[in-house]
């Protein structure tokens, strides 16, 4: 009998330390990836070294910041060695400001109507068909939808983003904040971006031994085989690094703890 | 306690108790002109020629810097050249919110329709990426134009034409409070303020409560007699002098702007 040759789908290269081990080469292109997070969990730094990375081989990209002013953002991301703020002057890495765009497109304003969805998908859109982004992070998804009242017009923003995204070839990561990361949590918010996004990363805290201990765990991702076990993360100067966290180590796996 | 204020004994003989309307034959009919102090709310109907009035008001400046001209509708250039037309002084104070509100809003508002109807070209999307922060449009011209007028001193002399535009962007009751608060600001150093309003689609309570706080209130009408138009000026409200209520028949002439008619119709 013959090999069938196997096909796989072309891969975005995250750069992120033991994250394209998990992700079997890496997210595949094209793909809206949820990366969901309690607070403090890593999610911004995640998303921006995303970008570095694909700016250092080349790619245009681009980040949405609505859960803070892009001038907090880039004070805090410069602190870390990977990050080059002349990535961001020079344009490789373009930073945009939800609330200057909201008030560029008339849309400053308590609530969005369907018209102002559309208009918001379209600028986003004209940007990354504009500058031919490749990596796009928007940060959050969940500050960005409250301003949408309905959960079906919350559904059709980033149905028809993702899918817009997807036709433009750009790997998209939507930063979703979360209040827990257990297993019986919601990975969003508002519990349909988790159904629409083609992977979900989860980020959180596990308490080992009297600390907090950041985790990454890949719930699911399209397109690719991928680890689903749970990666310890540490945010180091030169990065996000990811290592497998031992099945004994978490404090609510009490049977299995070393020495009991 | 009530705040007290002191007049120059100087000051006090070259004003006088009473202000020109900026209409010598207005000032005959009514004993000398307006009273120090007063608040006048002219109620306006359109084509009544209240525009040109509340221009002319201005004209006596006693004091230029402390005469002010608020015009909502009008640009600088219409009001300089009514006020070149007619001779009446160009050095006051004159703040045009129409055109502000223009340059500030309505054309942030165009350019809007037009990146959600074209979308961003390269240069527009640059510019986006480098902007860090939302320029603050929220100008609030109702608190503005209130300070404006409290910071003028005694024997002011202040037009606002119109309160229309503050009546359909503000909540009204925070129009009347401005208005309360610039009719003790009038009546306190003496100045003379006239805010004119529109009748068209005025809520009757607020008109009501206009006329409450007014010192004397005006209505400018005008009707159609045969071919021809009449403009009257109503004085509906006198305070504490209701023997100046009065009806004033006028017309406009290139030279003098508003003039009473001196004949009187009989039909």
């Amino acid at each position: 009998m013959q090999p069938t040759t196997v096909y796989t789908r072309d891969r975005c290269v995250t750069g992120i330390h033991g994250l394209d081990e998990i992700l079997r080469g890496g997210i595949p292109y094209g793909s809206t990836v949820l990366a969901a997070g309690t607070c403090g969990s890593g999610k911004t730094t995640l998303g921006m070294e995303f970008l570095v990375r694909g700016a250092l081989a080349g790619e245009a990209c681009a980040h949405f910041t609505a859960t803070e002013p892009s001038v907090k953002l880039l004070e805090n991301i410069r602190q870390y060695a990977f990050f080059d703020m002349n990535m961001v002057d020079s344009g490789l890495i373009n930073v945009f400001d939800m609330d200057v765009l909201y008030s560029w497109l008339g849309l400053d304003k308590a609530s969005f109507e369907l018209d102002d969805v559309h208009a918001l998908i379209k600028a986003i859109v004209d940007i990354v068909n504009t500058i031919g982004v490749t990596r796009l992070v928007i940060d959050s998804v969940t500050t960005l939808c409250y301003k949408i009242k309905s959960e079906q017009l919350i559904r059709d923003f980033l149905f028809t983003l993702g899918k817009k995204l997807a036709t433009l070839g750009c790997t998209t990561i939507l930063i979703s904040e979360i209040t827990s990361a257990t297993e019986n949590a919601h990975w969003s918010s508002f519990g349909v971006e988790e159904a629409i996004a083609d992977g979900i990363i989860v980020m959180g805290d596990s308490e080992r031994m009297g600390h907090l201990l950041r985790f990454l765990q890949v719930v699911k991702m399209r397109g690719t085989s991928h680890s689903r076990a749970k990666h310890a993360i540490e945010l180091t100067p030169l990065g996000v690094m990811l290592t497998p966290m031992l099945k004994w180590g978490a404090s609510a796996d009490k049977t299995s703890r070393w020495g009991q | 306690m009530a705040k007290k204020m002191t007049f120059d004994s100087e000051d006090e003989e070259f004003f006088g108790n009473v202000g020109s309307f900026g209409v010598p034959k207005f000032d005959n009919e009514m004993r000398g002109g307006v009273p120090r102090g007063f608040t006048m709310i002219a109620f306006t109907e359109t084509g009544s020629g209240s525009e040109l009035f509340a221009k002319q008001f201005t004209s006596p400046a006693e004091e230029s810097d402390n005469t002010l001209y608020v015009a909502t509708d009008e640009g600088q250039q219409e009001i300089v050249r009514i006020f070149k037309k007619y001779g009446w002084p160009l050095d006051i104070n004159v703040r045009t919110i129409g055109e502000e509100y223009n340059a500030n809003v309505l054309e942030r508002e165009l350019l809007a329709s037009r990146y959600r109807l074209e979308g961003f070209q390269l240069d527009d999307i640059q510019r986006l990426a480098q902007t860090r922060f939302v320029e603050d449009n929220n100008q609030d011209y109702l608190t503005e134009v209130t300070n404006e007028i409290m910071g003028l001193g005694p024997y002011f002399r202040a037009v606002v034409d119109n309160l229309d535009f503050f009546l359909q962007r503000d909540d009204p009751a925070r129009v009347l409070s401005m208005v309360r608060m610039l009719q003790a600001h009038a009546q306190l150093v003496r100045g003379l303020l006239l805010i004119s309003v529109s009748t068209d689609g005025l809520d009757p309570t607020i008109k009501q409560e206009l006329s409450s706080i007014a010192d004397m209130v005006l209505s400018f009408r005008v009707r159609t007699i045969g071919t021809d138009f009449e403009n009257s000026m109503v004085v509906s409200k006198f305070r504490n002098a209701p023997e100046n209520l009065k009806i004033l028949v006028f017309r406009v002439t290139p030279e003098e702007g508003i003039t009473p008619e001196t004949v009187e119709r009989i039909a």
